[in-house]
């Protein structure tokens, strides 16, 4: 029973971090239909910021922030200057946003090395936890599972509740709408945008914790939050978080139990699905 | 029959090895086998308007068939190259559901697919020897001439491309091909005019698949190892650029890109350490300046200016 658990444990801890990048991700395809395949590259970049404001500072929150702080900064430039030239052009897009990740993680190789670097964890978050049942497991990955429920329970108050959120899902579901009624959804679109990459950013440092940092880790870490955009449907908050708890559990049981087909446990599944709904769980026609 | 322009490639192709020097041979080699990558790419992203993320995952099983076949089972050229081509076409054939697919969905599918390829390479330890690959493949012996020689390989790979081109020019110059072109412009049109959509998209993909295999085969005999670097995302995403870099849409063009990206990855990492960026900001370039390819700059230049003429 108790490796079932520890697994599932180590599923929805992965879902957590998953979740970080890929609702981001979702939701600046879904309001802006930009595909931003750098987005791999902001997480890394954003991990390695985390760690060298965390080398100097020693403090974990500022690291996060600064991170986050930091990815905002560097996505709103490459929106600026680069993304914004291919609008409507998804072609243009994807190889666009792919060169820029080509860039940031060349920058990154040349600033920290090519070894792996793991990011310290605060004090309070080191060692094992006791949970219910005779159960222990790493008190970092535990947190990091309460950190994503925190987060996407925010970010599903603010989707939800508020009239900002409205906005944003108006703008998802018919953009022009949203701009013939006078909302200007290029702010809203920069606001989403911004959003995104700051958890991209934030997501680094606290990926960086567990999976360390790494040439490569960008495309590593992608390749799962899109599968989790794919299942979940781009453009839904609500896809994002079924979906990364989804990929995270199925990666966890795949790689404990069939570790030599744990890849195609992942991304099988997620191509029948779209066989049978080409749009994801939740997504709608591009 | 026969154009300056042909002669003009054809006989410096012919006598290249005895112009150039053995790196440059294996150069030119690599460039045939990933410009042959790349116009496999350009049937669906130039002809079809769809974007495949994925397409180095047909190329590296047809790879890894032909080098397991032969290196494994002994089963020499035509049933290790025949076999190579075979499996990349099924893959392609199950893989090429994808189509029902659009736009990003299409894109992003495919991707998830190359890199199950990939994924499966690396751990599928025991049968594809996981990061360590399958290396020692021999030589290609058809008939009874055995390739040992590069420069002499250089010609069978000439041959296959050219064979390979020449069969490609007669699909997008027939009706076929004009039936992907009305589809890349408008697909609803296409469907209203009573064309089966699907059907052209499928087919398209699955000789495209094809194609990527071929490549896939003449890779492994030159490389002598495939490991999973064949069925990377940038594998992936280097054949997509390479056609868009020499120009969508034609035959050249692929095989023009191809030549860039590995005169940059080649020359470029001999002075530089940051050549990953180089190749980053050519990616960049091209998507803002230069949309349609070198050859389409070309075309852009040829084209008078005067608004109203005829286009060439």
């Amino acid at each position: 029973m108790t490796p079932w658990i520890l697994q599932a444990l180590n599923g929805i801890s992965m879902g957590a971090l998953l979740f970080l990048l890929a609702a981001g991700f979702t939701l600046t395809f879904g309001l802006g239909r930009v595909v931003n395949l750098a987005h791999g590259a902001f997480y890394l970049l954003g991990g390695y910021l985390g760690l060298t404001v965390l080398r100097g500072t020693g403090s974990f929150w500022l690291a996060l922030v600064a991170a986050g702080a930091g990815i905002v900064a560097v996505s709103w430039a490459c929106d600026r200057f680069l993304i914004r030239r291919t609008r409507e052009n998804v072609l243009g897009q994807v190889l666009l946003t792919v060169g820029i990740a080509y860039v940031l993680a060349d920058v990154c190789l040349a600033f920290w090395g090519g070894s792996p670097l793991r990011v310290p964890p605060p004090e309070f978050a080191r060692g094992p936890i006791d949970l219910p049942g005779g159960i222990v497991y790493p008190r970092y990955r535990f947190l990091l599972i309460l950190f994503g429920a925190l987060v996407a329970g925010v970010l599903w108050l603010l989707y939800s509740r508020t009239q900002l959120g409205a906005l944003v899902r108006a703008g998802v579901d018919d953009r022009e709408m949203v701009d013939a009624l006078g909302i200007n959804v290029d702010r809203l679109f920069a606001l989403v945008f911004g959003l995104a990459a700051f958890l991209a950013g934030l997501s680094g440092v606290a990926g960086g914790a567990f999976l360390t940092l790494y040439p490569g880790a960008d495309w590593d870490i992608l390749a799962y939050a899109l599968v989790v955009v794919i299942v979940g449907g781009l453009g839904s908050l609500g896809g994002a978080m079924i979906g990364s708890l989804i990929v995270g559990l199925v990666d966890a049981y795949g790689r404990w139990l069939l570790p030599e087909f744990s890849y195609f446990m992942v991304f099988g599944p997620m191509a029948l699905l779209l066989l049978v709904r080409p749009t994801g769980l939740f997504g709608r026609e591009a | 029959m026969v154009s300056l322009a042909t002669l003009a490639i054809a006989i410096p192709a012919l006598a290249a090895p005895w112009l150039l020097g053995t790196f440059w041979i294996s150069l030119v080699t690599q460039m045939l086998i990933l410009g042959l990558l790349a116009l496999s790419v350009d049937l669906l992203t130039g002809h079809t308007g769809i974007l495949p993320m994925g397409h180095a995952g047909f190329f590296a099983v047809a790879a890894y068939t032909t080098a397991i076949l032969e290196v494994r089972h002994v089963q020499g050229f035509w049933v290790s190259a025949g076999g190579g081509v075979l499996v990349a076409v099924l893959l392609a054939v199950v893989f090429g559901l994808s189509v029902r697919t659009s736009g990003v969905y299409f894109i992003l599918l495919t991707l998830a697919l190359g890199h199950i390829v990939w994924g499966v390479a690396m751990r599928w330890t025991t049968f594809t020897g996981g990061e360590n690959g399958v290396s020692n493949v021999p030589p290609p012996a058809v008939a009874a001439v055995r390739f040992a020689d590069l420069s002499v390989y250089y010609y069978l790979v000439l041959v296959v491309v050219a064979a390979c081109g020449l069969g490609y020019r007669r699909l997008v110059r027939s009706p076929f091909g004009l039936a992907l072109r009305g589809i890349r412009e408008s697909e609803s049109r296409m469907r209203g005019l009573g064309y089966n959509v699907f059907a052209h998209k499928y087919a398209a993909f699955v000789i495209s698949g094809g194609l990527a295999g071929v490549a896939g085969v003449l890779y492994a005999y030159w490389n002598r190892f495939v490991s999973p670097a064949a069925a990377t995302f940038h594998a992936s995403a280097e054949a997509v650029l390479m056609g868009i870099l020499g120009g969508t849409g034609t035959i050249l063009g692929p095989f023009i890109g191809a030549a860039i990206i590995l005169g940059i990855r080649n020359w470029v990492s001999g002075y530089v350490v940051w050549w990953t960026s180089v190749m980053g900001l050519v990616f960049i370039a091209t998507v803002l300046w230069a949309p349609h390819g070198l050859l389409g700059l070309v075309r852009e230049l040829r084209r008078p200016a005067a608004p109203g003429s005829p286009p060439p």
